[in-house]
């Protein structure tokens, strides 16, 4: 099974995430962390999630750039998160974007689940720099390949699951 | 029972829970509700929001959606979208009913 999850700021998706991990039988679980921490916000931010998974039997992987190297082995139940942070960091700390994709359809092809999360942040209606605008465009690009790739599409609006393609999972329903 | 009607700005949301639940009392501009209580008065968005949904069972509650747009570069900003997604998914849970607003059309998502 392979699941996208949106939704805006604070909307409670990665707790959705975690718990549909969580509710899949079997496998090693995986976190992949992909927020390089440089402040106190950022810092907290890390803290919270954490203890928001706590107890939940992950096995952490730090991967800000590069997926493909993410020791991640095969078979395992892999949580993603996120897609926003991974394409600025490749974008903007001397990466390249376009590596994302084919290694989130390695990582789906050789997990036995993987549950991608991303953000809505296309709907605020600003005017943006060029710089935004292109990271905007290829966040947006990313998003639509990984949601072809999912079989199941989920956006969460304040803690309640809608499903956008295919049924929501029934593990949480 | 609690009612929420969310959506983003002008969406409708208003008009919309008030034709549903005339006879109700409502709490229109939820999401500047919150950002008094937290930004303002200090209060943790979570604790705010269980504590307005015990004193008001039966309230109708109407809000704006902020968090679907570039993280803000203010602070302030940031916490506010934050308070409001934190505050609304308590809300959302305590209610019986949701209901997401799009050009006036209201789409029951609980």
């Amino acid at each position: 099974m392979i699941v996208l999850v949106t939704g805006g700021s604070g909307c409670g998706k990665s707790t959705w995430a975690e718990k549909l991990i969580a509710s899949a039988p079997g496998g090693n679980r995986f976190y992949i962390a992909t927020m390089q921490a440089r402040d106190g916000e950022s810092v907290r931010r890390v803290e919270r999630h954490r203890a928001q998974r706590a107890g939940l039997g992950f096995a952490t992987v730090e991967c800000g750039k590069d997926l493909a190297s993410a020791a991640v082995p095969a078979g395992g139940v892999v949580l993603l998160e996120d897609l926003v942070n991974l394409t600025a960091n490749e974008m903007f700390d001397g990466g390249s974007v376009e590596r994302i994709f084919p290694a989130l359809r390695a990582l789906g092809r050789r997990s036995r689940h993987l549950v991608m999360v991303t953000n809505d942040v296309f709907s605020d209606g600003i005017a943006y720099a060029e710089t935004t605008r292109e990271y905007l465009r290829r966040l947006a690009l990313l998003n639509r390949q990984a949601a072809e790739l999912a079989g199941c599409v989920v956006e969460v609006v304040y803690s309640i699951p809608v499903a956008l393609k295919g049924e929501l999972p029934c593990i949480l329903q | 029972m609690i009612r929420l009607y969310i959506g983003g700005a002008y969406q409708g949301q208003e008009a919309l829970a008030r034709r549903e639940n005339p006879e109700s009392e409502t709490f229109p501009d939820f999401h500047e509700t919150i950002r008094r209580a937290v930004l303002s008065q200090g209060q943790e968005a979570r604790d705010f929001a269980r504590r307005f949904c015990a004193e008001h069972p039966d309230a109708v509650v109407i809000a704006d959606e902020v968090g679907a747009g570039v993280v803000p570069v203010d602070a302030r900003d940031r916490a506010f979208r934050e308070a409001v997604g934190r505050a609304l998914c308590v809300v959302a849970q305590e209610a019986g009913q949701v209901t997401r607003c799009v050009c006036g059309i209201g789409v029951r998502i609980k």
